[in-house]
């Protein structure tokens, strides 16, 4: 009999960074396990996060697995779980089973150039993969990213998108004007009609609020970009993370281990269960 | 292995499988269930069919996963609570029923196995009761693959032949059922052996209801997931969830913690039955729900045991117990429904 994968290994909080206050607060935890294992992941998969008490949530891991001292998930406040992580202090512990999911095709991705289109939470699934690019940098072609988020107190990374912009082109927006903002005003998509990425040679890969990715990916199309070429990431509720409990399919596919990674290709082939 | 069992030593047979915890059918408040037998005496193979299956046995309808509490050390100690070694043997299983658990068996193995059911599924011997006439007037495991005495899933099949049974077992765990109390069965004679054949041939007339086309329902599913049927289909629903509660191949589940105390912090998360007819089953924090209307869900249903299934599997997600048509408190008839897809134009 193989391992118990419901049972959540012990992590503590090593660190908790405040990205974004308000009502719509958003949390950085870095957290180190207590005792060693193999957890080893691939960009773009999952990790189900405990709070014991309270229960388990489906977090994307936005850490690269380059690094193996910490694992790093930015998290939204919304519902029972969410909501504890957002009441605990650095040193507390938690509990980490996983990883989950497909994780992104990045070998199939070599060489290319990767456009990373991002909005407000969306970027934690994207960081994964945009660091790990950049670390590998002779591997891929250029890379750029175009993030937007409602107001710029509700843009995330703030001090790491400075640094980033050293090391790639960074397109920035927010959703309406606001005093002192330089950049593109703006819904995401409409950002990308205006920066234009070329088609040619490269993967865009998008990962925000439903409605964004939609259009997203309906401006991509009007650019040229064809289906192979998009990727996204897929929410649903989940429970079990493998393909048992029932709850987060789209058709015949289980997004906690089929995705939640999907070319636009297979994607626009499932019903819209999402 | 074939052999015949006279009635009247069934208890003595019973009575020998000491060192199993023995499960059959009981009849309580006019329904009947598995429970565990205490008395040999008591087992009464002359039943219908139970309300809920031998699922609930193998995959309960809530079981601990986990206990966790405040530990002086790391801040928090988490145990792993696993089902007990208990060798089990559970009678008067309906073909149907055992077919079932083939079923459950795929979804809880593959990539990922889940160690709770298969702990409970490995030390359980099923023993099955071939279904001489139907046990419900809403029968049709013929429709899905099925049979009155199919043998899939089960250990030993007991068939009724008046006063006696004609036992066939099928596996190693069967024949150690039957080993201990040997002298009890005697080797079935040319007539014990027609008679089977007769009453099979017999048993398969008997059953009414048959699903149209089945064949061509999984490709023509395919084509409908935005049709008006399903909004006409589930427009008396009233999202009770019976449906699925009852259903033998069903097997979502739900995870939650349950605290016992807050300070110091101790409890447990447990595993339940879940259901998709309920509206929470599928919603998201934000209250973005994407099965938010009970046609979708209906939908769900019916697509999952006649299209996905099939497409992940190769097998129909129903074995024609009809518990989900006899219970349903508004009359939806996955028979009927099945055939307006079938017949369905648009």
């Amino acid at each position: 009999m193989k391992d118990n994968t419901y049972i959540p290994k012990l992590a503590k909080i090593i660190q908790i960074k405040e990205e974004v206050g308000g009502a719509r607060p958003i949390k950085t935890f870095r957290t180190q396990f207590i005792q060693d294992n193999n957890f080893s992941f691939k960009c773009g998969q999952c990790a189900m996060l405990s709070v014991f008490g309270k229960g388990e949530s489906m977090i994307s891991i936005s850490s690269t697995p380059l690094i193996k001292d910490y694992l790093q998930f930015s998290i939204l406040k919304m519902g029972r779980v969410t909501s504890s992580l957002h009441e605990m202090q650095e040193g507390d512990i938690i509990g980490i089973r996983g990883p989950y999911g497909n994780g992104f095709p990045m070998e199939k991705w070599k060489g290319k150039n990767l456009i990373f289109i991002g909005g407000g939470i969306g970027l934690a699934p994207i960081w994964s993969v945009l660091h790990t690019a950049l670390e590998k940098k002779e591997e891929y072609g250029d890379s750029m990213l175009i993030y937007g988020a409602r107001t710029s107190k509700d843009i995330v990374f703030k001090q790491e998108l400075a640094e980033l912009r050293k090391k790639m082109k960074v397109h920035l927006s927010v959703d309406v004007e606001e005093p002192g903002w330089e950049e593109f005003i703006g819904f995401v998509p409409l950002n990308v009609l205006e920066i234009k990425p070329s088609p040619k040679n490269s993967v865009a890969v998008t990962c925000g609020p439903p409605i964004m990715i939609k259009f997203v990916i309906q401006n991509l199309k009007a650019l040229g970009f064809e289906d192979e070429q998009i990727y996204t990431t897929v929410e649903n509720k989940m429970k079990c993370g493998i393909g048992k409990c029932g709850r987060c399919n789209i058709g015949l596919h289980y997004v906690c281990k089929d995705g939640p990674v999907y070319s636009w290709a297979e994607l626009k082939n499932l019903p819209q269960e999402y | 292995m074939e052999k015949v069992l006279d009635k009247k030593s069934f208890p003595q047979w019973v009575k020998k499988l000491s060192s199993y915890t023995v499960y059959a059918p009981v009849q309580e408040d006019e329904v009947w269930n598995y429970e565990v037998i205490t008395n040999p005496e008591q087992v009464n193979l002359d039943f219908p069919n139970t309300v809920l299956s031998p699922k609930k046995i193998i995959f309960p309808q809530r079981e601990v996963y986990l206990e966790f509490s405040a530990s002086n050390e790391d801040g928090l100690e988490v145990k792993e609570v696993l089902p007990e070694e208990e060798p089990s043997v559970i009678f008067g299983v309906r073909p149907c029923d055992a077919r079932a658990l083939t079923l459950t068996d795929k979804v809880f193995g593959g990539d990922f196995e889940d160690i709770y059911y298969w702990k409970r599924r490995n030390q359980v011997a099923l023993v099955g009761l071939a279904c001489h006439t139907p046990p419900s007037p809403n029968c049709f495991c013929l429709s899905v693959d099925g049979s009155p005495f199919s043998k899939e899933g089960l250990d030993v099949l007991m068939s009724d032949l008046g006063s006696k049974y004609f036992v066939e077992a099928f596996s190693k765990k069967g024949e150690q059922l039957i080993n201990p109390a040997k002298t009890l069965f005697k080797p079935p004679t040319e007539k014990d052996k027609k008679e089977l054949d007769k009453n099979r041939t017999e048993a398969k007339k008997r059953i009414s209801r048959q699903i149209q086309n089945i064949k061509k329902i999984p490709p023509k599913l395919k084509g409908m997931f935005d049709s008006s049927l399903w909004d006409e289909e589930s427009m008396s629903c009233l999202r009770c969830g019976i449906c699925t509660y009852l259903c033998p191949t069903c097997h979502c589940f739900d995870i939650n913690d349950e605290i016992f105390s807050s300070s110091p912090l101790s409890g447990k998360r447990i595993r339940t039955w879940d259901n998709c007819q309920f509206p929470d089953f599928t919603m998201h924090s934000s209250g973005h729900n994407p099965r938010q209307g009970k046609a979708s869900r209906l939908r769900q249903r019916i697509m999952h045991k006649f299209q996905y299934f099939v497409e992940r599997y190769k097998n129909y997600q129903c074995t024609g117990c009809g518990r989900c048509i006899s219970r349903c408190p508004v009359g939806i008839d996955i028979i009927e429904v099945l055939d307006k897809v079938s017949s369905y134009e648009g």
